[in-house]
C-alpha cells in the first residue's frame, strides 16, 4: 500500500474524529455512504477454546445511514438531555492500516480508538477503546464511510451511555 | 462507621413513608446500602437467566446475585442448577467466562474439577496428598439455596426458607402470563444481554421502570420533538397503574379511549388467534388494548414491551433488565431482549432494531434515563441531603394520586388498579414493602441498643 493513500485516508479519519468533537454531527453524516453498515457487536468473556469473544447476535448499534440520522436529529433537538449540557469528548484515532477491498476504489481500514468524555463538572472521565474495521470508498472523488465494525475492548462498558458515535 | 440506624431514625423513616414522602438520605445512604445487600438482596428471588439461555445439556451461564457469583448450568438430565461459582478448595471464582458449554469445570489453581452436577469428581494427586479416606461428596460446590423458575424467567433466593416464587410473584403472574406466555413455545433471548455501568442507585431504576410513566413527557420529550411521540402531555398517563404486592407493580398504558392505536402492541394479525389460545379471556382482552406494559419484580427487575420503530415501521419486543448495585451510587445494567419465539422472522429482525433504536445501551430513549439517574445520586450527597433527623425538611415527593385516586374496581386484570399511570401508588408500596424489609429485626436491634 503506498504512502500517500495511507496519509489520504488517516487524514480522513482524523477529520471524522474532529467533526465528531466539534459535535458537527450533520456534516458527519456526510461522510457515510448511502448504503452504509455501521454495528458494535458486544465483546464477552469467553473460553480460551472458543474461538470468538464477540457476539454478533446482539450488538450495541445496528444502524443504518437512516437510523444514524434520525440519532443526530435527535442531538439537535432542546432535550436530548444526555448532551444537554453538552458533553465534552475526545476521539483518539491510531494503529491505522490499509488493505485493498473486495471493490475497486474500497479499502479494508482497521484503526485503535480511544473515546474520552466528560460530563459537566464530573472529575471522573468515562472512556471506551478498541477497534474499527471499516470499508473506505472514493464516490465522485471523495471519501465515505462505506462500513464500519466498532470491536468494544471490555465486556461491561464503562460509560454511561452510547450516546457518542464512534 | 457509626451506626445511626437506630429505632428513632427508623420510626421518621416509617412515619414519612406512610405519609407519602421519601427522606432523601437514603438514596444513597452507605449504612442503609449495606443492610439493603442483606436484607433485600440475600433473602428476594434474583433473576438470574431465561431457559433459552441455556439450550442444551452442558450450557452454563455465569451472574451476580450482588457480589455472589453465580454458575448455573443445564445438566446432562436437562435439569437447571445453580451453585456458588467458587471453587471449594480455595474459594477462587471458578468459571469466570460469561456462557459457554462444558462438561467440567476446572479451577486454574490447584486443579479441582467439577461436573454439571458440581460434583467434585477431580482432585490432582488426590490420593497422595488427602489419603483415600476424603470424601470427595464434602467437597462438591456449594448449591444456591433455592432456584425456581416461572414461565422460562429462572430466580434464585439465597434464603432457604424464602416463600416460593409463585408466592413471591403472587399477582405479577398474571401479567407474567400475558408478557412470557401468550406465544406458543413462549419467547427467546437473542444473543446476550447488554452490560453497561451507571452512576445510579439502584432504587431510582427499580422506580423508573415500575412506577413512573410521570416522566416520560418530559425525561424523552427529544421524541416528542421529532415527532415519534405524541405531543399530548398526559399520552402516557392512559391506562392503568397497578400495585401488585411485594413491591412488584406494572402499569397497562392504553390510548385516551381505554383503547390502543396498535392492537396487540402492532404485533403481526396472524398471531393473534395464537394469543386468544393461550391466554385467558381477560387477558386477551388486556393485551389487545394495552400499547405499553412497563413495570418491575421487588428488588430489582424491571420490563418494558413497548410499541417502537426507528424506521417507520411500528414493532413491540420484550426488555428485561437487572440492577446489579456495585455501591450506593453505582448500578451495573444487564438488559436482555426477548422476542416472542413463534414471531416471523423478519419481524423479530424488525423488533431487534426496535429495540437498539429506542433502549439498551444505545437506546435513544434508555440514555436521557441514565443521565437523570446520574443527577439524582450527584444531588443527594451533601449535608442536607443527607440529613437523618430532617433538619432541612429534605424529603423527596410521592404524593401524586395520594388520597386522591381510587381503585378502577372493573379493571380486568390482578391486583390494585387505579385508573391512571401518573400516579406514585407503585413507588408507595415499592417504598413500604422495601421499610418492611429493611426493618425486620432492626427495630428491636436499635431497642437494645439503647
Amino acid at each position: 500500500m503506498n504512502a500517500e493513500l495511507h496519509y489520504e485516508i488517516s487524514n480522513f479519519l482524523y477529520h471524522e474524529a474532529y467533526l465528531l468533537d466539534h459535535r458537527q454531527y450533520k456534516e458527519w453524516l456526510d461522510l457515510l455512504s448511502e448504503d452504509l453498515v455501521y454495528q458494535m457487536p458486544i465483546r464477552v468473556t469467553s473460553d480460551n477454546k472458543d474461538a470468538s469473544n464477540l457476539v454478533y447476535e446482539m450488538k450495541h448499534f445496528e444502524e443504518t445511514k437512516k437510523s444514524l440520522t434520525t440519532r443526530v436529529n435527535r442531538l439537535y433537538t432542546t432535550s436530548a438531555w444526555v448532551d444537554n449540557p453538552a458533553t465534552r469528548q475526545r476521539h483518539f484515532v491510531s494503529n491505522i492500516s490499509v488493505a485493498p477491498g473486495s471493490r475497486p476504489e474500497e479499502y479494508r481500514v482497521r484503526s485503535y480508538f480511544l473515546f474520552k468524555r466528560s460530563r459537566a463538572s464530573d472529575i471522573e472521565t468515562e472512556q471506551l477503546f478498541g477497534e474499527r474495521e471499516d470499508v473506505l470508498r472514493k464516490e465522485n472523488g471523495e471519501w465515505k464511510i462505506a462500513s464500519r465494525t466498532i470491536y468494544p475492548d471490555q465486556a461491561v462498558l464503562s460509560v454511561m451511555n452510547l450516546g457518542m458515535f464512534l | 462507621m457509626r451506626n445511626t440506624l437506630d429505632k428513632k431514625t427508623l420510626s421518621v423513616l416509617q412515619q414519612k413513608i406512610s405519609e407519602g414522602l421519601m427522606p432523601q438520605w437514603v438514596v444513597t445512604d452507605p449504612e442503609i446500602h449495606q443492610v439493603e445487600i442483606e436484607k433485600i438482596f440475600g433473602h428476594t428471588w434474583q433473576f438470574l437467566a431465561h431457559e433459552s439461555e441455556l439450550k442444551e445439556a452442558g450450557s452454563y451461564v455465569t451472574r451476580w446475585i450482588v457480589n455472589d457469583p453465580v454458575l448455573l448450568v443445564r445438566t446432562n438430565s436437562g435439569e437447571l442448577k445453580a451453585f456458588l461459582n467458587s471453587c471449594t478448595h480455595r474459594g477462587v471464582h471458578l468459571c469466570t467466562a460469561d456462557f459457554g458449554k462444558k462438561k467440567t469445570f476446572t479451577c486454574p489453581y490447584h486443579g479441582w474439577s467439577f461436573n454439571l452436577e458440581g460434583e467434585l469428581i477431580g482432585i490432582v494427586a488426590g490420593d497422595k496428598v488427602y489419603g483415600e479416606e476424603m470424601d470427595k461428596s464434602e467437597w462438591g460446590l456449594r448449591p444456591i439455596p433455592r432456584l425456581e423458575s416461572y414461565r422460562g424467567m429462572i430466580f434464585a433466593n439465597l434464603d432457604k426458607n424464602a416463600m416460593s416464587l409463585e408466592d413471591y410473584l403472587g399477582d405479577m403472574k398474571f401479567y407474567f402470563d400475558i408478557l412470557l406466555g401468550r406465544s406458543d413455545g413462549g419467547m427467546e433471548v437473542r444473543g446476550v444481554p447488554q452490560r453497561w455501568v451507571a452512576n445510579a442507585n439502584w432504587k431510582a431504576l427499580q422506580e423508573n421502570f415500575s412506577a413512573d410513566p410521570y416522566h416520560v413527557q418530559t425525561n424523552h420529550r427529544s421524541t416528542v420533538e421529532m415527532g415519534i411521540s405524541p405531543s399530548d402531555p398526559l399520552y402516557a398517563s392512559y391506562g392503568h397503574q397497578v400495585i401488585l404486592g411485594h413491591g412488584h407493580g406494572i402499569n397497562v398504558i392504553t390510548g385516551a379511549n381505554g383503547r390502543s392505536k396498535f392492537p396487540f402492541q402492532a404485533t403481526p394479525e396472524s398471531m393473534w388467534p395464537m394469543f386468544e389460545r393461550n391466554l385467558s379471556p381477560e387477558q386477551y382482552d388486556l393485551l389487545s388494548r394495552t400499547t405499553v406494559f412497563v413495570g418491575g419484580v421487588f428488588p430489582n427487575l424491571s420490563f418494558v414491551s413497548p410499541v417502537h420503530g426507528t424506521e417507520g415501521h411500528l414493532h413491540n419486543y420484550l426488555n428485561f433488565r437487572v440492577w446489579r448495585p456495585l455501591g450506593p451510587d453505582k448500578v451495573e445494567i444487564w438488559c436482555w431482549f426477548m422476542i416472542d419465539k413463534a414471531a416471523p422472522e423478519d419481524y423479530k429482525e424488525a423488533a431487534y432494531r426496535g429495540y437498539i433504536g429506542s433502549f439498551g445501551s444505545s437506546g435513544t430513549l434508555e440514555m436521557d434515563d441514565t443521565e437523570t439517574w446520574a443527577r439524582i445520586v450527584q444531588a443527594s450527597k451533601g449535608i442536607m441531603s443527607r440529613d437523618k433527623e430532617l433538619n432541612y425538611n429534605n424529603v423527596s415527593n410521592y404524593l401524586m394520586g395520594f388520597g386522591r385516586v381510587e381503585p378502577d374496581e372493573n379493571f380486568p386484570g390482578r391486583g390494585i388498579a387505579y385508573p391512571t399511570t401518573y400516579l406514585d401508588a407503585i413507588s408507595r408500596s415499592l417504598h413500604e414493602y422495601w421499610f418492611e424489609l429493611i426493618s425486620k429485626d432492626l427495630l428491636d436491634a436499635g431497642e437494645e441498643a439503647k
